[in-house]
């Protein structure tokens, strides 16, 4: 069947795209009043440190919150949705979580997984409010030990014995966890508007409809032949979808699979509150129309690191990282108390405008700018590779000027003008020091708010 | 701001510079010694003789402190300085050790510059991962100068044909010069279409890497007389400026990339030491940093050799040739020298001073009386220029 996947660009990886959707999601939201975040994956950047509490700190929220990080499982995702409301329930000072999922499994080339795994990233915003676009009404968990896949710490790529017996428990634990739920709550499956489970290849989705009895058009289908299977987040995704077109009072099945299953009821409450979060967000649709084709193969095992390539090294210092926060990961500049010039980055002592000495406060800056000047690097550091890499110097809106390298340009020999328009994202600058240094870069734009 | 200035003060008794280019069979010790050796004996002076010694190096693979002029002259303990200060660390050993004679520190003083760049096996100049935060983007030294070039085609419609005329004057006079590192001329079309390193910077729009060291003996004026060779034609330094300016220009709002902030105050300081009213009628012979093409037009508009916006036709119309208006570059500059980055600056003192005593290597700017020798470095960041002058 021909299709497309969304594949991470060599710059991305589970961590900038969960801020990406974070970004996406809280957009209008003070990031001060989310208590709690959770992130999902089961390509976790790193093994011991926390995923969660790193795009929390991106995402400017407070350092008094939660965080977790819910990996190992493609169910990571509805698990920690599930966890979120049990957190917001019993905790009366916890009223926002923000759960994020995000994967970028790596398939070998040549198998049958290459056909189907892709990368992507989702959000979802758990909140105890008076009034709420969506309701959670219930879940219903089974756990399975599964004969596969698998992925040791060690190994590169996912890994199965035989997966007509992984689908076995597919199947199983799918419609064991939907039944369950749908008998708890005394509903017939002719009462489920719509079911977003997770599925990683069209025909296992039909067959867990017909098991279901569900009647024709509730399981969501559609995605995969666009986007490929994301991992964590697909259940999410396919949430999504279903929520292009909500019918009022409608009950909806989000469902995760993954060594066992969850299932979540959901209702719609107030269709035009739902409507308008999504119109101040970026959402599924744009995200899709975001894709820009990869030119060849060759572009995508240099992307996914399968071709080893001289890079760019530079060296890392995780303090400088860390004492820099303000300005690197959270984008603020310094306005001059003096002459009110905004600047960045928020190392400097001394005003370029006016010259006074150390008066700044700080200031969030815009994640959208337009390019003053520009050049298109064709060595990058002697790494030859995605390159010219275009290298702007952005005029961001509200003040403040910045240097940033542009990523996801088609052409940019072509594209590459001043007075462009671009957006901020924020991705993978370097692993110097066997250490992953991250910083925004410009695209141009999409629309995220 | 320049209260009391070293104009006329002090002078250049004896000065050589070494061949400059791909130099694998020497190393540091080598060039420097062949350069410092030349200037001693221009000057017609005893190692002895000279009190104090600065030397620029830019790379600390080049060497770290002093002790390469120690390792070379064994000076028996005297004192030396090593200068950083980018691409103007020559020039800046020139200006601390003509501060020092100005003081009555001592009486002769060595003034050197060596780079060692080719060692090193890299396709740019070596060690940008190492600059800098460690975060934040750093672009290569050609990605720099090429976001002013593209600003500069925007705001005054200069195309890579006007970038391609600075390649192709400097090679065609460096090709007569027997140090230069490249000695063949170029054409406009060779220019536009080699490779392009960072857009629109091709190739051919960017210096070189090199080898090289030149050095400079000075001395106080009223005792130039006294050092036999150069009694009747010693040179007399005019002014030495430096202007410091940011090293991230790329976060400052009011920054225009049409103009270089640290060679218009540099430019302005020394102008002023030196009395000079006129640039462009009065400096005859300009060595004006060419690390890349749009570097030396812009340059020669912030130097005031002419209107802002009009260097690329002042060029087309032959202002800057070697017998023009103002000549630019008439030894080749670094486009036909390449850039051993502490050697630079006493290349061009050494260019300057032999212009202005009428024995140039290559080609000879007719009647050159006052001259101008001008280095930028960093990301824009720091300027030196120097204005030399013939003794009264």
């Amino acid at each position: 069947m021909p299709g497309t996947k969304a594949l991470a660009n060599s710059d991305e990886d589970s961590i900038t795209m969960g801020v990406e959707a974070g970004l996406d999601c809280i957009s209008g939201i003070d990031p001060k009043t989310i208590d709690g975040l959770f992130f999902a994956t089961t390509t976790q950047v790193y093994t011991e440190k926390n995923s969660a509490a790193f795009i929390a700190n991106i995402l400017d929220l407070r350092d008094e919150i939660i965080t977790a990080d819910f990996t190992d499982s493609l169910r990571a995702g509805t698990t920690a949705v599930c966890r979120a409301v049990e957190a917001i329930k019993a905790n009366k000072d916890i009223k926002r979580i923000l759960v994020i999922a995000a994967d970028t499994r790596e398939p070998e080339p040549g198998t049958f997984w290459e056909y189907g795994l892709s990368d992507g990233a989702a959000a979802l915003l758990i909140a105890e409010e008076d009034l709420l676009p969506i309701s959670i009404d219930d879940y219903y968990s089974v756990s399975a030990n599964v004969t596969g896949p698998w992925k040791k710490p060690t190994d590169k790529f996912i890994k199965t014995f035989q997966d007509k017996m992984d689908n076995k428990f597919y199947f199983e634990s799918l419609t064991k966890a939907m039944s369950g739920l749908l008998e708890r709550n005394n509903l017939k499956p002719e009462d489920i508007a719509s079911a977003a489970y997770h599925y990683h290849d069209p025909r296992v989705l039909g067959i867990v409809s017909k098991m279901m009895k569900f009647p024709q058009g509730v399981a969501q289908n559609g995605l995969f032949l666009q986007v490929g299977c994301v991992g964590t987040p697909m259940a999410f995704l396919l949430l999504m979808s279903v929520l292009r077109r909500p019918k009022p009072e409608a009950k909806i099945i989000f469902a995760g699979y993954g060594d066992g299953a969850d299932a979540i009821l959901l209702q719609i409450k107030d269709k035009d509150l739902l409507k308008t979060l999504k119109q101040g967000r970026m959402g599924l649709l744009k995200h899709q129309k975001s894709m820009v084709p990869l030119k060849n193969y060759n572009t995508l095992i240099e992307n996914k690191k399968l071709i080893d390539r001289n890079r760019y090294s530079r060296r890392s210092s995780a303090v400088t990282l860390w004492r820099d926060t303000k300005s690197l990961y959270q984008m603020y500049g310094i306005k001059c108390k003096n002459c009110g010039m905004i600047q960045y980055p928020a190392m400097f002592k001394g005003c370029y405008n006016c010259r006074t000495d150390d008066q700044f406060e700080f200031v969030k800056l815009s994640l959208k700018g337009t390019v003053f000047t520009y050049t298109l690097d064709h060595l990058y550091g002697g790494s030859y590779l995605n390159t010219p890499v275009p290298r702007c110097i952005i005029d961001l809106e509200g003040g403040g000027r910045i240097m940033l390298d542009m990523t996801e340009i088609e052409n940019p020999t072509e594209n590459v003008k001043i007075d462009m328009q671009v957006e901020l994202t924020f991705r993978l600058m370097h692993e110097g020091g066997e250490f992953r240094n991250y910083y925004w870069k410009c695209r141009p734009v999409r629309g995220r708010p | 701001m320049v209260r009391k200035g070293i104009a006329d003060k002090i002078a250049i008794i004896g000065c050589d510079a070494t061949k400059f280019g791909e130099l694998w069979d020497k190393n540091q010790y080598d060039l420097l010694y062949e350069a410092v050796k030349g200037a001693r004996d221009d000057a017609g002076i005893t190692k002895d003789e000279i009190d104090a010694t600065w030397v620029g190096i830019f790379y600390f693979f080049t060497g770290l402190s002093g002790a390469v002029v120690e390792d070379i002259l064994r000076m028996d303990g005297k004192p030396v300085t090593r200068t950083e200060n980018y691409c103007a660390s020559g020039m800046d050993a020139f200006r601390n050790a003509c501060f020092a004679l100005a003081g009555n520190a001592y009486d002769v003083v060595l003034a050197c510059g060596v780079e060692k760049l080719m060692d090193e096996a890299s396709s740019g100049l070596p060690g940008f991962e190492l600059f800098g935060h460690p975060t934040l983007p750093i672009p290569s030294a050609p990605a720099m100068f090429s976001l002013a070039a593209t600003r500069s085609f925007h705001t005054w419609g200069w195309t890579k044909e006007d970038l391609a005329r600075v390649a192709v004057k400097n090679h065609e006079n460096g090709s007569h010069h027997p140090k230069a590192h490249f000695r063949r001329p170029t054409t406009i079309q060779k220019v536009m279409n080699d490779v392009m390193i960072a857009d629109p910077l091709g190739r051919s729009d960017c210096c070189a890497m090199s080898d090289g060291a030149a050095a400079l003996i000075l001395t106080r004026v009223e005792d130039a007389p006294s050092y036999s060779s150069h009694k009747d034609d010693y040179i007399v330094v005019k002014a030495n400026a430096i202007s410091c300016q940011t090293n991230t220009p790329w976060y400052n709002p009011n920054h225009t990339f049409t103009s270089f902030p640290a060679t218009v105050k540099a430019a302005e300081m020394a102008y002023k030491e030196a009395g000079i009213t006129d640039p462009r009628k009065q400096i005859d012979c300009a060595e004006v940093h060419d690390c890349f093409t749009i570097t030396e037009l812009l340059n020669c508009q912030d130097l005031q050799f002419c209107e802002m916006g009009m260097a690329a036709e002042e060029l087309k119309n032959g202002t800057f040739n070697w017998d023009g208006e103002t000549a630019v570059n008439p030894s080749g500059g670094l486009k036909s020298f390449g850039h051993p980055i502490g050697a630079t600056g006493c290349r061009m003192l050494t260019e300057v001073t032999k212009q202005l005593q009428g024995r140039a290597e290559g080609r000879q700017t007719p009647d050159a009386k006052i001259g101008l020798a001008h280095n930028l470095g960093g990301a824009f960041c720091v300027c030196s220029t120097s204005i030399l002058g013939q003794a009264d």
